[in-house]
């Protein structure tokens, strides 16, 4: 039922995503892929894809239990995201080759999660 | 205008849902239907006849309408369209006027330009009347030709159709149109309030964001996001610490489990900003509509606590509790600090490669390695009995390259690698050159804040094989910029500005306040001026010469010393403690006026031990202006403060330990590490079985180390204990002449005081046990308890307890009593002038004669001379007994004497009796010789008797008796010096006396009767002569000697005397008589 929750044991092996930040095991995301970037992060079944574009550098869990209402959800730009636990800094770079993938193709301008972001605000 | 009421209705609905038809379309047809209507009905409408003046009456009308009426006009728009629209539904059928429309047109595009856009509007203003004239063939045409174009499938949705049609027409002839139109939307929309336009807005686009994607996130800025009274309210909820994430985990389990109940938890988000150097730990943050709703969502959980007091984060600081601040990038090269392994943490390290994703970074650093030397103790047990916790970073080994050779001695199977390229693989962990190298995350790097010391980047710098420092101190000093606000400038401090405009400026500090520095400038131009400046570009600025303190920031800290070189902001100082040179940076130093190193903070004081808690000990080997180093019993150095202590152990003179070989060492004891390095070093503290040592060859701690006391070899013990490991040291008892005059006093088998040389020197001896046992040699140095004999069987020197020797005789190898009264005569040696050697000699030999040729020889080096008395007596009578040397060992058993000697003295005494027997004449006349008494030399009988004690002892009363007689004479003689005594005793005897004078007497062993030897008294006769020659020699000795002696002999013997007395008395009288018949 509470697929989203990870117990403390097997917290070493979680990762965030580059792209939206959401947190889970690397095992889902090997299994299931990013539930919000799937479309062009291609993360299931790919560990490479997974080393490179997931970070298991992060801090600031935030759980989401209503992304459409919460203000914490629009803030960090998670409003149109899936229920989860995301969080609120991933350090790390989306490679250069994804990175221009994402914004070329998809249209989809790319925040950087590690704090970057903020500071040019 | 009113003209367009009817209309109205026919378009409302449509225009409620088209409000955004492309105006262009509304153009066109207004065009159209304005030709056709003036054509068809040759209207004699008012416009009619001045179609220019029309249009400027209607656009005045426009003009006026706007400001006052822009409701109303939109209203009129909307009708315009919807007219234009049905005209349309009109013209579908009609096809016949195309022709002439263009014309039209083109007439009209001739007209004027200007006038282009007033037509229309006129135009426009007509069709709503033409909507009642048949019209629609006009435009059918135009329709179809552009309809070429237009795809045949939406031909069907006319509507559409149409507009696209128009624009790519007439697009030039409606641009104005449309600004006018965009002019007047805009104010209607500045008339509505922001709610309504927001709410349009959303209409408008925020239906179309989940189409585009993610891409429309960015388009909203975050001010835009910033939360209002609307959003839900954020509460701050304690928790326990380092359980945040565990909380934020357990509350996300909650609102899935409940998600589809009938109570979904209340709340909308809940997270975290914990972290070891949060701020933020301890709480986590909860968003709900209501703090109720966070008591329901929360009431449960583990690790956190809703009932506590929950703080309302108010809204403007929300956006903090989200903040990210960006993680720097690392770049190779670049100093960072360990958090991890804790063995590590607060190493400095050096990045070599940053990962793609910044993620984790190559590091190298100075392992700390023990080598598997702790192992044992890792294992074990602390004291509590628990297991200890691995986590916890007990003393950890200090920071050395890694050493190849040390690894393989403990643990070859776990090191493999490449000795060409230096890299190793040792426990699991990579090593190059020296360096522990390793992956390790960035979040257990501390990249901030770094200030990486001279010191421990020159670590690095002197890691390359050829000894070359490849220190680059431009990337160290890009490195230490950022720490460059830690720099405290202090009023008075000189500092000179190296960056920005005033640089160059030299100056006194006499103010700062935050980063600016107030300067009163000493040099230049601006001399005497003040000036402000920003603390970023300066730096403290000194002379070769001055004397300087560090501060802070360096491994040097609190040295002082003297500058001898400037190099930029590098200044090398030569230290006042250690004299040697130091480099730090001119920020770390302030002039100083006190002479560094006080040695002591509070009762603590250099190389002091200290208890630092129960199971540690550990010896103070720097002493900070605040703290101090200290080395432990485990041989780490930590830094402790001085509340860190527990308290001073007093230094123990007492305690003892045991070194290696058992021998005991105590406090300034000399001694060795046995294997390892070797150091050797006085010990200064004893704990338990850990000695702390100190040498002046190192620097290193002070010169301070630590060690076990079962890993060191004595060398020197403190007052000249004996070692038992003879290859230890120099035997320093022997060194010390004090201690060879003055033997222990508390043998057991003391022989006969002894004065001057050890009789023992030079005699031949075999050794009785142990490991030379059997083999021959000859004494070559002493103290009271041993002596280094020279092996005849190998060329070597051993040193043998004097127990455990035999003296013999060099010629025939028998056993001899060295110690023996007769030896005391010998101490006499040649010396005895007065005898004059020739008599001696002849004397010595002629009685012995025969008897014992070897003597002569002996006594007549008089090197032997101690030997001799004994010898002769041993040989002659058997008197050897007396030898005093083995006391109790005696080489003659006859002799009661012996035994005597042994120190049941009386007992001997009743030897004397046998002695009587076998030996007495000789003895008895030696004994009470009056010779004795002439000699003066009787004075020393009895110095013999008191010291010796037995023999003599026995020859005492001997003595006592003469005493009356010659003895008085003695006494005198006691007096004398030994010269005088010497030629006393030759005057008293006379020539006879001379010769044999004492000797008749003499016989007995030791007086000068022994002396007159040669006379009858052949017995003696060796004897004596050794004796005048020691006498002689000794002659002034003696009666120092002789002093005690006598009151010794008294308390000593004064009973057995009388008892050995009576057979004594006799003796002598015969002595007496030989020796006459002697002398004649």
């Amino acid at each position: 039922m509470s697929e989203n929750f990870v117990a403390p044991g097997q917290q070493r092996y979680l990762r965030a995503c580059m792209v939206c930040s959401i947190v889970m095991t690397y095992a889902r995301f090997r299994d299931e892929g990013c539930p919000n970037c799937e479309e062009f992060l291609h993360l299931q079944g790919s560990p490479d894809q997974i080393d490179s574009c997931t970070s298991q550098v992060f801090e600031g869990l935030i759980t989401l239990a209503d992304p459409t209402r919460s203000w914490v959800a629009k803030w960090q730009r998670l409003d149109k995201y899936v229920r989860g636990v995301y969080a609120t800094k991933v350090s790390g770079q989306l490679p250069d080759d994804v990175r221009t993938t994402i914004e070329e193709e998809y249209r989809i301008t790319y925040i950087p999660r590690d704090g970057s972001a903020t500071e040019a605000d | 205008m009113a003209s367009n009421a009817p209309f109205q209705f026919a378009g409302d609905s449509e225009s409620e849902d088209d409000n955004f038809n492309p105006a262009p379309a509304d153009a066109s047809d207004d065009e159209q239907d304005a030709q056709v209507t003036q054509r068809a009905t040759g209207n004699s409408d008012r416009r009619a006849s001045s179609p220019a003046a029309d249009d400027d009456q209607d656009d005045d009308d426009e003009d006026e309408e706007r400001p006052s009426n822009s409701a109303s006009k939109r209203t009129r728009d909307a009708d315009d369209e919807d007219d234009n629209e049905g005209e349309e539904d009109e013209e579908e059928g009609d096809a016949g006027k195309t022709g002439y429309d263009e014309d039209e047109e083109e007439e009209e595009e001739d007209d004027d330009d200007d006038d282009v856009q007033h037509r229309h509007r006129r135009k426009r203003r007509k069709d709503h009347r033409a909507a009642f004239f048949d019209i629609e063939a006009e435009v059918e045409d135009e329709d179809e030709a552009e309809d070429d174009e237009k795809d045949g499938e939406e031909i069907e949705d006319f509507i559409d159709n149409a507009h696209p049609d128009d624009i790519a027409e007439s697009g030039h002839l409606d641009d104005d149109r449309r600004h006018r139109e965009l002019d007047r939307r805009r104010e209607i929309e500045a008339s509505m309030d922001a709610e309504k336009q927001a709410e349009i807005l959303r209409a408008r686009y925020g239906k179309r964001a989940p189409a585009r994607g993610y891409g429309e996130m960015t388009v909203v800025p975050k001010r835009l996001l910033l939360p209002s009274v609307d959003d839900p309210g954020i509460w701050a909820v304690r928790c326990k610490e380092g359980k945040e994430r565990d909380v934020v985990f357990s509350i996300m389990r909650r609102i899935e489990e409940r998600a589809s109940s009938k109570e979904p938890v209340p709340i909308t988000a809940a997270f975290e900003r914990g972290g070891p150097n949060s701020v933020m730990k301890g709480y986590i943050y909860v968003e709900a509509r209501r703090q109720n709703d966070i008591m329901l969502a929360l009431d449960g959980v583990l690790d956190v606590y809703p009932r506590s007091k929950m703080i309302l984060v108010e809204l403007k600081d929300m956006p903090d509790l989200l903040r990210v601040t960006k993680t720097p990038n690392l770049e190779p090269g670049a100093w960072v600090r360990l958090k991890k392994p804790a063995k590590h943490a607060g190493d400095l390290a050096q990045v070599l490669d940053v990962t793609e994703n910044g993620l984790e970074a190559r590091v190298r650093f100075i392992p700390r390695l023990d080598y598997g030397v702790r192992d044992d103790s890792l294992s074990a047990l602390s004291a509590d009995g628990k297991r200890k916790r691995p986590g916890v970073p007990g003393p950890r080994p200090p920071q050395r390259l890694f050493s190849e050779v040390e690894a393989r001695k403990r643990q070859p199977r776990h090191i493999q690698g490449n000795p060409q390229t230096n890299t190793w693989t040792y426990m699991g962990e990579d090593f190059e050159n020296g360096f522990q190298v390793k992956d390790i995350k960035i979040q257990q790097l501390d990249v901030k804040d770094v200030n990486p010391t001279l010191e421990e980047v020159t670590k690095f710098a002197s890691g390359s094989e050829d000894g070359t420092e490849n220190l680059d101190l431009k990337a160290l000093a890009a490195s230490l910029k950022d720490s460059n606000t830690n720099v405290a400038y202090v009023p008075g401090d000189v500092i000179e500005v190296y960056e920005g405009e005033q640089r160059g400026v030299i100056g006194k500090a006499v103010n700062v306040q935050g980063d600016i520095v107030t300067l009163r400038v000493t040099e230049g131009d601006l001399a005497g001026q003040t000036i402000e400046v920003p603390n970023k570009g300066l730096r403290k600025r000194f002379r070769d010469g001055d004397h300087v303190k560090v501060i802070g920031g360096s491994r040097f800290r609190d040295e002082v010393g003297m500058i001898v070189k400037i190099v930029d902001d590098r200044v090398t100082l030569l230290t006042d403690q250690t004299n040697t040179e130091i480099t730090v940076f001119s920020k770390d130093l302030r002039e100083a006026s006190d002479i560094g190193g006080q040695g002591s903070l509070g009762q603590y004081s250099l190389l002091d031990l200290v208890q630092l808690d129960p199971t540690t000990v550990a010896c103070i080997v720097k002493v900070d202006r605040e703290s101090m180093v200290v080395l432990d019993q485990n041989g780490d150095t930590r830094q402790v403060m001085p509340s860190q202590i527990a308290n001073k152990l007093p230094k123990r003179r007492t305690a003892v330990a045991a070194d290696r070989n058992g021998s005991e060492i105590r406090l300034d004891d000399v001694v060795r590490e046995y294997g390892g390095q070797q150091r050797q070093g006085k010990i200064i503290h004893i704990h338990r079985s850990f000695i702390f040592l100190h040498s002046n060859a190192t620097t290193e701690n002070a010169g301070v180390y630590v060690t076990r006391a079962g890993n060191v070899n004595t060398i020197a013990a403190k007052g000249g204990r004996a070692t038992n490991n003879p290859n230890s040291g120099p035997d320093l008892s022997t060194m010390n002449p004090a201690l060879k005059r003055n033997p222990a006093q508390n043998q057991t088998m003391q022989p006969p005081k002894t004065f001057g040389r050890d009789r023992a020197l030079g005699q031949t001896v075999s050794i009785r046990r142990g490991g030379y046992k059997a083999l021959m040699g000859i004494v070559k140095d002493t103290t009271d308890t041993h002596a280094r004999v020279e092996l005849h069987g190998k060329n070597k020197v051993v040193s043998i307890p004097k127990a455990d020797l035999i003296f013999r005789d060099k010629v025939t190898g028998k056993t001899i009593d060295i110690y023996s009264r007769g030896g005391r005569g010998g101490f006499g040696g040649g010396g005895r002038g007065g005898f004059g050697s020739g008599d001696r000699n002849g004397g010595s030999r002629t009685p012995m004669g025969a008897g014992a040729g070897e003597r002569t020889p002996a006594w007549g080096a008089s090197k032997s001379t101690a030997r001799t008395p004994a010898w002769g007596r041993g040989e002659t009578s058997g008197s050897r007994t007396p030898a005093w040397g083995d006391g109790s060992r005696t080489v003659n058993p006859y002799d009661g004497n012996r035994t005597a000697y042994g120190d049941g003295n009386r007992t001997a005494y009743g030897g004397a009796t046998s002695y009587g027997g076998s030996r007495t004449p000789a003895w008895s006349s030696s004994a009470k010789t009056p010779a004795h008494d002439g000699f003066g030399h009787g004075s020393k009988t009895p110095a013999y008797g008191s010291g010796g004690s037995d023999p003599w002892g026995s020859k005492t009363p001997a003595y006592g008796v003469s005493a009356p007689t010659p003895g008085a004479s003695g006494a005198d003689n006691w007096g004398y010096t030994p010269g005088p005594g010497g030629s006393h005793a030759y005057d008293a005897p006379t020539p006879g006396a001379g010769l044999g004078a004492p000797t008749p007497g003499a016989l007995n062993a030791p007086t000068p009767g022994a002396y007159s030897a040669p006379t009858p008294a052949a017995i003696s006769a060796p004897t004596p002569g050794a004796w005048q020659g020691g006498w002689g020699a000794d002659a002034a000795p003696t009666p120092a000697v002789g002093a005690p002696t006598p009151a010794a002999s008294g308390g000593y013997y004064g009973a057995p005397t009388p008892a050995a007395y009576g057979g004594a008395p006799e003796t002598p009288a015969a002595s007496g008589e030989i020796r006459y018949a002697d002398d004649d």
